[in-house]
Formats: structure tokens, C-alpha cells, sequence
């Protein structure tokens, strides 16, 4: 290896080699990606930056918040879930009370063979219908068919040596509403069940549960995909978290804070943002054992000239309010604006209606 | 001193003598040499202020500019542009004049272009206090800075790429490829990562893509080629005995080039996941190059290892050099792939391959390197004045390199833990938990500022003995 040119020819090509990988192929893959528009509504995900966002994302970047925090919430799996929300009614739905008892108590048959198919651990118990009602020419047929099905289904599990409990049984789970049929489960288990509650006349939704303890730990309400981050430039990913993850600051919950705290009115909005201006004049007024940077230089002590001046904030500690600058107001503002909350086609979300039974007990921040 | 003027193709048949070809790097490296150990001892106070804020976030409290979002990239980027990379162009011209044998082409501009990457890299730190940091690891520096950097390395490059083709010694010595590469790649990775992220901006997180190629290429490639380049140059040399095996060399060296622009992307989360995976792939491969490489140094100074510790102070840098880059590689390959990678992503473990890979595997090698040229190029001896003062240097660099990487290791190690457990407390473990083992790091940088101290001290001990000698002579 005595030829320079050699050696420099070899060394353009192996950079040009990572450069085409590492470089082109996610430019190539990523660069046209644009905002998801957001399911009902007119809405996309990311929305441009308001103006003042806009302007925060330049102090943050200034200030180097992105050197100890992360914006980056990571999940550990995907997992699905089918909710029951209504039992529906339909030709298969029969009241049991007695005509004229003035009472209802309606089953949907076809809503029992629906849960017994998707939950193969439950059994089902045969109803008991009052004899009067059992003679009646619109309840007979689906009497009839509910036998029918009942025995091929008996047939089925006898084939696929399918044990089902004698304790449990779907009746029972069909009692309360909404209920999880199934739980952290394949995405194919539990459209298939949604599709049977469904068919069946009942109404069912898809559960997406989003695993891992950064979740958990209510940092996001999925994990942080390349979408998210089109809208920005620079993109500050961060690399270590010194301090939590900001990715969803706007709509964490108070009590998923490193210090949590509570809403004290229902102006939700404002205390938030009041919390985090505190929170920026001197992170140790709301965790005392914070070691985020206080940044009272972006607050003026003396009131600026009136048409200037925003509301003042109260401090805790003191009796003297403080004006944020611009520069605060604008920080606040990109940090209100930050959320993982809003499901994309590669990231899914949804809202748990009820909170999940199973869940492991509320995280400490 | 300097060869007899002759016409070009005759001076390509003589060759110069080896104290002609030391005595036309003098100006220029000595320039180097001197201002990169400054911005040694800067960044390391720098870095040290920065890490004690981790701990006592009053500390300094209330400027913008010395808040730790500015501190620390100023401090990591004077350590990368100030102290490291300047020590590699130091060294790069002195290694091919010495393994060349040719005299430096324009010495004087080499000086002039190294003057304005000083200028440069001044102005990009206080660009950063400033606030205008672009955001971007390891590529911090402002537009403003980094085009006068740019422009500067081009001559630099560009003149020691020409002394290199105007060599006398055909024979391109190990440590010239590695000097060769990195001169080259350096130019191509800064040139494609400021154009795609400071002037076409590249959408969305590609941005974060470019960046962190660039930045693992800087450290991987370009940073750990020229410690290769010193290693293969001072091993054989001090133990005096032809390097174990060339075709060795030759294949790590080929690998390294080939599987080091891969690596170190495993730290990105919010992009598409075979990046990650690929580069988590690529960490676990560099472990064959580094082991080749590694052995072929080990097996040439087998047997004299102990004596050639005793007896060279450089030997002595050069070794704990060579011994941090195996493990450094070796703790990449575990903890940059699959569940390690996921592990200790985000966390002070996975930050620290940057100080452990700049101050340990680079700086020790630079400043070891750095301890034999100086006093060659001021009194013509081998080691510097003071004998104290070196092994003040050694002593204190390695203890300072290892006290900032076991800190940062075990910190994040705690961090990593917690940050697996959503029910642990979050600011009770991991931010207020590891504040004595970033006390210990705090410690790291005081003892490498100090070494890089005692460096200074024994170089201006030394300019004073050069000086002396020559204009007493005079008077
Ligand atoms: C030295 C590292 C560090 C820097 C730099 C830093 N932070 Fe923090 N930050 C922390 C730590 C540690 C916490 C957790 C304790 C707390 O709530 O204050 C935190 C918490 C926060 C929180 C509350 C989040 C939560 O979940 O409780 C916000 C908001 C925040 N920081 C904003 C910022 C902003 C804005 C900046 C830039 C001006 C910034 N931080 C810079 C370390 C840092």
C-alpha cells in the first residue's frame, strides 16, 4: 500500500457507502413525510407552530434545554384490545321480563355467541327464558337458532379441545358496560373480536394499549415516531435525559410531573401555563430538589411599560409579582404545544373510556 | 539548518535529512501543539463548571451564558475543535514530514490557516454562550463559525495533503494511511453535514440522522484514525522493533474505514428502526478491526512492554490510549446494540463514548504523542524539561479520563435503571441519586485540566530553553 491514491479511493468509497446508507436512504425514506390528518376532524398532527411556539422553539434551542431533556418517548410494544360499549338490539334481542311488568332486561343472543367465539376462556350459560315468553312466534326462532349455535359452538371447542370455565362466563361479562373483552392481545384476535361483537348487532371498539415504562410513567400516550418532528427545524431530539422527556409536555397530567401537583380550578389551561412559567423563574419553587436551571433572566422584576406588559405572575415566596419577558411566554408556549396525544397511522393511540382494570398501579412519577 | 535550495525534481531525489524535515514543522506544529493543549485546559474548566450545575443548579446561576445548555456544548465543542482536532493536524503534518522525509509545504500558511481555525473556533464557543448554537451534536457551531472553519481546515488539508505527494520516502508507512483517511474523510463528513443541515436543512429528523453520522464519524473514524495513526507510529518506535505484522494493519485498517462511518446511530429512538439496528450491527462488527489493530500493537511490543513503561513517557500515554480503545469499543459492541443500546439509551452511560472516545482515546495518544514532538522541535532532546511535570501530565490525564468515564458510566448506569421502572421515582434516583457520581466526574475534568497544565508548563519551560539557547548564542 505504497499508492496514496489507493488508499484515498478506498477511503471515498467506504464513506461513500456509509453516506448512501446512513445518509441518502432515510432522506430518500423520510424526507416527503408530511403531516396525518387526524380522524375526524379537519385537523393534521403536527400543526404548524402558532407564532409564538414558533418563536419558543428558538429559546429553547438558544438556552440548550434540549441538553438534558429528551424529546423522544420510546414504547416496548404494541399490544390491542376490543372494548364492548353496547350490547346493541337487534332481531336477536329479547326481553326477558314479562310483557306488561313494565321492566326491561333485553339480551342480545347473538352478542353472547359473538363473546363466546372471541373469548374462548369463558364459558356461557343458556338463559333462562320464562316459559309464557319462550312460546312467543318472535322468540321461539331465536331461541331456536341460539341453540343451534350454542351446540356447533359446543362442537367446535370439542374439536379444538377448548376447556371453558364453568365460573366465568360471557353472560356475566356482557352485564356491565363498557367492558374489555380482550385485553393486550394481537391486532388479528382483536379486530376479529370487534368484528364479531359487531356483526353480532353490538357495538365494540379497538383498544391499542402502548407499552413500556416511559408510557407508564405518563410521558406520552405513544411513542415518539419521525412524523412527529416535521414541523422543526432545528430537530431537537436531545440525547440524555438529565431531566424527564418533554415530548407531550402540553398534555401530561399534572400528577405525571417529576414534581406532581393538582388543578386547582377547572381553567386547566391557564394553571398549566401559570405552573410552568413558575416552574422556568425557579424550578425549585415547584420540586425543591430539581436541578433544572432557573431562567430569571427571561422575567423582569419591574413592570414593563404597561402596553408591554402581560399578565404579571405571583411567585410563590414572594409578594412581588414578576413580568415574563417575550422570550418566557414564547418558551411556555412551545412547551404547551408539545403532545404525543393524537393517534398516527404508524403510531396509534386511544383514549381508555374506562381506566384499564388491569393497569399496574398509578406510576410514581 | 534547512536543505539547499535545488530545483523541484532534484529535491525529489534527495531527500531531506530528518532534522531539516523536523525543523520546517516546527512553526506550524509547535502552533498546534500549543494551542490545542490551551483549548485542552479551556474546555476541560468549561466542562467542569458545566458538570457541577448537574448537581448544584444554583451554581452560576442566573447568566444565560454560562447556563449548562450553552456550557456544556461550548465545552464539548472546544474540546472536539479546539483541543482534538488541532492536535490532529499537529500531528498529521508532523507524521508525514518525519515518515516522509520531506519538509512541510509552506510552513507559514499552515501557521496562518491554523491562526484562523483558532479564530474560528473562538469565535463558534462564543457564538454558543451567545445562544446561537445550531442544535445539532457536535456541529454546535453557528453558520458564522463554521464556514471560516471550514475554509480554514481546506488549507490545512490541502497543504498537507501536498507535502504528503511531494514525499521522498515512497514507502507509505501504517500511520500514514490512517493519516492519509482521516484527512480526507474529515473535509467530505463536515462539508456534506453543514450543507444538509445549516444551508439545504434537511426535513424533519433526518436532521438528527445527519448529525449523528457526522458526529460518530468525527469521533470513529477521523478522531480514533489519528490515535491509530500515533499508536502505530510510537509503539514500534520506543520498543524498538519492526511492527508484528503489516498485512494485519493492513486489513483492520481497510475494516475500520469500511464499518466505522456505521456505527454509533443507536442512540436515535424517533426514527425509522432499522437505522438503530444497522448501526447497532456495525458497533458489534468494529470490535474485529479494533481487536486486529489492538493485537498487531500488542504482539510488537510484547516482551517489552514493561521496560518500554519504565523508560517512555510517551509509551506510557500511548498504552493506557490503546487499552481505553479496546474497551471502549468493546462496551459500544454490548451496549449499542438490541436491549444494552435500549438500555442505557438517553442516559450519561451512552453520552459518555463522546469524553471517553475525545479525552481518552484521542487525548491520551495526542498528548502522549505531543510530550515526544515538543521537545524535539524546541531543544532537539526527546523529552521535555521537566521530568516531574510529565509525569504530573500522564498521571493526572488518566486519572481524570477514568474517573470521567466510570462517573458517567455508573451515573448512567442508575439512570438506565430507573428509567426501566416506571415505578421508580424518577427525580428521587435519577436526578438528585447521582450526584456523587457526577462529583466524581466534576473531579475527572479538574485532573485532565491539570494534566494539560503540566503539559503547558513543560512546554513553556521548554520554549524558554530554546529561546535561551539561541539568542544567547547571539549576544
Ligand atoms: C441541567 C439539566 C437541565 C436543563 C439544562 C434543563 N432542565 Fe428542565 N428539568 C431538569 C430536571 C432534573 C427536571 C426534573 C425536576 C423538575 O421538575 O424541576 C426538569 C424538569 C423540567 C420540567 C418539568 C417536567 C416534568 O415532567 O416535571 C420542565 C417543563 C422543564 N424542565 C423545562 C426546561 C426548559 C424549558 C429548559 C431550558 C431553559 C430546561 N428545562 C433545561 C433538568 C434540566
Amino acid at each position: 500500500m505504497n499508492h496514496g491514491p489507493l488508499i484515498a479511493a478506498g477511503a471515498f468509497v467506504s464513506l461513500a457507502c456509509s453516506w448512501a446508507a446512513l445518509v441518502m436512504a432515510p432522506q430518500v425514506q423520510l424526507g416527503s413525510l408530511a403531516p396525518a390528518p387526524i380522524p375526524n376532524t379537519s385537523d393534521v398532527h403536527p400543526a404548524n407552530r402558532p407564532g409564538l411556539a414558533a418563536q419558543g422553539a428558538e429559546v429553547y434551542r438558544s438556552l440548550g434545554c434540549y441538553q438534558c431533556h429528551t424529546r423522544q418517548v420510546r414504547q416496548d410494544a404494541l399490544l390491542y384490545g376490543a372494548r364492548l360499549v353496547d350490547r346493541g338490539s337487534n332481531a336477536s334481542t329479547i326481553n326477558l321480563e314479562l310483557p306488561g311488568s313494565g321492566r326491561t332486561n333485553l339480551v342480545n343472543f347473538n352478542l353472547l355467541i359473538a363473546l363466546a367465539k372471541s373469548r374462548a376462556d369463558l364459558g356461557i350459560t343458556p338463559v333462562a327464558v320464562p316459559a309464557v315468553l319462550a312460546a312467543d312466534t318472535n322468540v321461539a326462532p331465536v331461541l331456536k337458532e341460539f341453540a343451534a349455535e350454542l351446540k356447533l359452538l359446543k362442537q367446535f371447542d370439542n374439536k379444538a379441545q377448548i376447556v371453558r370455565s364453568t365460573s366465568k362466563t360471557v353472560n356475566d361479562l356482557a352485564a356491565t358496560l363498557p367492558v374489555e373483552v380482550l385485553e393486550r392481545t394481537g391486532p388479528d384476535e382483536a379486530e376479529r373480536a370487534v368484528k364479531l361483537i359487531n356483526d353480532a348487532g353490538g357495538k365494540a371498539e379497538l383498544v391499542i394499549y402502548n407499552l413500556g415504562p416511559d408510557i407508564e410513567r405518563g410521558w406520552g400516550a405513544r411513542r415518539s415516531v419521525a412524523r412527529d418532528f416535521v414541523n422543526d427545524s432545528p430537530v431537537l431530539l436531545g440525547s440524555l435525559r438529565a431531566g424527564p422527556d418533554l415530548a407531550c409536555l402540553g398534555s401530561r397530567a399534572p400528577e405525571k410531573f417529576a414534581a406532581p401537583w393538582k388543578f386547582a380550578s377547572t381553567n386547566l389551561a391557564s394553571e398549566m401555563e401559570q405552573r410552568l412559567l413558575i416552574h422556568l423563574y425557579n424550578p425549585r419553587l415547584v420540586a425543591p430538589a430539581s436541578t433544572c436551571p432557573s431562567a430569571k433572566y427571561l422575567f423582569a422584576t419591574k413592570q414593563p411599560e404597561q402596553r408591554f406588559a402581560g399578565e404579571p405572575l405571583q411567585v410563590p415566596g414572594s409578594d412581588k409579582p414578576v413580568y415574563p419577558r417575550h422570550d418566557a411566554r414564547a418558551l411556555v408556549a412551545y412547551l404547551l404545544d408539545q403532545r404525543l396525544d393524537v393517534g398516527l397511522p404508524e403510531a396509534p393511540v386511544t383514549k381508555p373510556s374506562v381506566p384499564a382494570k388491569i393497569a399496574a398501579a398509578p406510576a410514581k412519577p | 539548518m534547512t536543505a539547499p535550495q535545488t530545483s523541484p525534481p532534484a529535491a525529489c531525489a534527495t531527500a531531506p535529512s530528518a532534522v531539516a524535515a523536523e525543523a520546517s514543522c516546527r512553526l506550524p506544529v509547535l502552533f498546534f501543539a500549543f494551542s490545542s493543549a490551551t483549548w485542552l485546559l479551556f474546555g476541560a474548566v468549561l466542562a467542569l463548571l458545566s458538570s457541577i450545575q448537574l448537581y448544584q443548579p444554583t451554581f452560576m446561576e442566573g447568566c444565560p451564558w454560562v447556563t449548562y445548555g450553552r456550557l456544556r456544548p461550548a465545552a464539548v465543542n472546544s474540546l472536539v475543535y479546539g483541543f482534538a482536532l488541532q492536535a490532529a493536524f499537529g500531528l498529521a503534518l508532523w507524521l508525514i514530514a518525519r515518515l516522509g522525509r520531506v519538509e512541510l509545504t509552506n510552513p507559514l500558511g499552515l501557521f496562518i490557516a491554523g491562526k484562523f481555525w483558532n479564530l474560528a473556533v473562538t469565535v463558534g464557543v462564543i457564538g454558543i454562550l451567545a445562544g446561537d448554537a445550531t442544535g445539532f451534536d457536535l456541529l454546535e457551531f453557528p453558520l458564522y463559525a463554521a464556514l471560516p472553519l471550514f475554509a480554514s481546515y481546506a488549507c490545512i488539508g490541502a497543504w498537507a495533503l501536498i507535502t504528503l505527494k511531494a514525499r521522498t520516502e515512497r514507502t507509505l508507512y501504517v500511520s500514514l494511511w490512517f493519516v492519509l483517511a482521516s484527512l480526507l474523510w474529515f473535509p467530505w463528513i463536515l462539508s456534506s453535514a453543514q450543507g444538509l443541515l445549516l444551508g439545504w436543512r434537511v426535513p424533519g429528523v433526518v436532521q438528527a440522522i445527519v448529525a449523528g453520522w457526522f458526529g460518530n464519524n468525527l469521533l470513529q473514524v477521523v478522531l480514533i484514525g489519528m490515535a491509530l495513526a500515533v499508536m502505530f507510529y510510537f509503539v514500534p518506535k520506543v520498543v524498538a522493533r519492526p511492527l508484528h505484522s503489516q498485512s494485519l494493519a493492513q486489513n483492520g485498517f481497510w475494516l475500520l474505514l469500511l464499518i466505522g462511518g456505521w456505527t454509533g446511530l443507536s442512540q436515535l429512538s424517533a426514527v425509522p428502526a432499522w437505522i438503530p439496528a444497522v448501526s447497532g450491527a456495525a458497533n458489534v462488527l468494529l470490535v474485529v478491526p479494533v481487536v486486529v489493530l489492538t493485537y498487531n500493537l500488542y504482539r510488537t511490543a510484547d516482551g517489552g512492554i514493561a521496560e518500554a513503561w519504565k523508560r517512555s513517557g510517551v509509551f506510557r500515554f500511548v498504552t493506557v490510549a490503546v487499552v481505553l480503545l479496546l474497551l471502549v469499543t468493546l462496551r459500544n459492541a454490548v451496549f449499542g446494540i438490541g436491549p444494552g443500546a435500549r438500555y442505557t439509551q438517553f442516559t450519561y452511560f451512552a453520552g459518555a463514548r463522546t469524553d471517553i472516545m475525545v479525552l481518552g482515546v484521542f487525548g491520551l495518544a495526542a498528548l502522549g504523542a505531543l510530550h515526544y514532538i515538543v521537545p524535539r522541535l524546541t531543544v532537539a532532546q526527546d523529552e521535555l524539561p521537566s521530568e516531574g511535570l510529565v509525569d504530573l501530565a500522564f498521571w493526572a490525564s488518566v486519572v481524570g479520563v477514568v474517573s470521567v468515564a466510570i462517573g458517567y458510566s455508573f451515573a448512567g448506569l442508575t439512570q438506565a435503571a430507573v428509567g426501566a421502572m416506571a415505578d421508580r421515582n424518577f427525580l428521587g434516583e435519577a436526578v438528585t441519586g447521582v450526584a456523587g457520581h457526577l462529583k466524581l466526574v466534576t473531579f475527572g475534568y479538574g485532573a485532565i485540566g491539570i494534566g494539560a497544565l503540566a503539559f503547558l508548563v513543560n512546554f513553556a519551560l521548554a520554549l524558554r530553553r530554546c529561546c535561551a539557547a539561541c539568542c544567547g548564542g547571539v549576544r
